[in-house]
């Protein structure tokens, strides 16, 4: 075995090992999604505040975007208030709907923490857990933009703030609503 | 006299006995099983290393609730892996399916055993090598000097 031949193995075992050894200690939260370009599941759910039924059916040729929260949840807390600027932003336009997904919590609350933080958009409970499974949700905040014909085009896990709100507004929903391209898929 | 009354005693219990409860138990442990082995299969996304049969998560326990309603409502397991699939990706299987890059995670440890073993042994040979082999020449008498004091140290 030659100098060369050792040196490109021990680079190999090295690579490897680095790899699985950050493996060990990565984020899941952080894996690219498999929905992004995927039909969105037209889920439904009882509205927390009024009990009545809400499906995304009701919404299809709008930009949706989905918010799963819960009242337990600190990061939620933290982007209330850019979530109610963001859809006091788009609320205007016809072809732009915005929906919480309560998730794993108790409608008493949910509904406290609406009542506390103050609301301007519908949300609907995911009573089971099946929404949030039905869009690959590893915990809250996860928030997701559907196009008009319906096919996921952005995931963010975690607040939607700073940054990331200049980005959901600028980059993905606002070209998406004059139906431009965006160019940032997740 | 007791023959009737243990007659009627049997034929009560046939009569009264909630057969078909007692065939839906027998199905639903038959579910509980396949329940059980599906989710063995399946990752809990929340956990660590945990698959959602032994998660306590609540998003494992949810999990476990998908795969149940689904067997009932008639998907084979392999639908139910899929639709799992299609909406957390490879990651969500406890044995990631062998394709593409997860060849890596495969083949890894197997690479890491066979090029560490060679580098070992290249190393192992290299050192035995170098290490001078002891001389089989006979070792030189003492002179009479020598010997007289070993003697005297060996009575003392």
């Amino acid at each position: 075995m030659t100098k060369g031949s050792q040196l490109t193995l021990v680079l190999v075992l090295l690579g490897l090992f680095a790899l699985f050894y950050q493996g060990l200690w990565g984020d899941p939260r952080h894996i690219p999604t498999v929905l992004i370009g995927t039909d969105a599941p037209m889920v439904e759910g009882p509205d927390v505040e009024t009990g009545d039924l809400i499906s995304l059916n009701q919404f299809k040729g709008k930009v949706i975007l989905l918010n799963f929260w819960a009242s337990w949840c600190y990061e939620c807390k933290v982007e209330h208030e850019s979530v109610l600027q963001l859809h006091k932003l788009f609320k205007d336009d016809p072809n732009f709907v915005m929906l919480g997904v309560n998730y794993q919590d108790k409608l008493p609350d949910a509904q406290q923490y609406l009542k506390e933080y103050g609301t301007t958009f519908a949300h609907m409970r995911d009573l089971h857990g099946q929404l949030a499974i039905d869009y690959g949700v590893y915990g809250v905040p996860e928030t997701f933009v559907i196009d008009q014909q319906g096919k996921i085009r952005y995931k963010y896990v975690g607040p939607v703030t700073g940054h990331m709100y200049t980005k959901i507004t600028q980059e993905i929903i606002a070209p998406l609503l004059k139906g431009k391209p965006i160019s940032t898929p997740s | 006299m007791f023959m009737p009354i243990r007659l009627a005693l049997a034929l009560t219990f046939i009569l009264t006995t909630p057969w078909a409860v007692l065939a839906e138990v027998q199905d639903e442990s038959a579910l509980d099983i396949q329940v059980r082995e599906i989710a063995k299969t399946l990752r809990c996304t929340v956990c660590q290393t945990e698959n959602i049969w032994e998660s306590g998560a609540p998003l494992a326990q949810q999990m476990r609730g998908v795969v149940r309603d689904r067997l009932k409502m008639g998907h084979s397991p392999e639908d139910i892996k899929e639709y799992f699939l299609s909406r957390y990706g490879d990651y969500i299987m406890m044995q990631p399916p062998a394709h593409g890059v997860n060849w890596l995670l495969w083949a890894g440890p197997f690479i890491l055993l066979l090029g560490g073993g060679l580098l070992l042994y290249k190393e192992v040979i290299g050192w035995v090598r170098r290490t001078p082999t002891p001389s089989t020449t006979p070792p030189t008498p003492l002179d009479e000097q020598a010997r007289q004091r070993l003697e005297r140290e060996l009575e003392s």
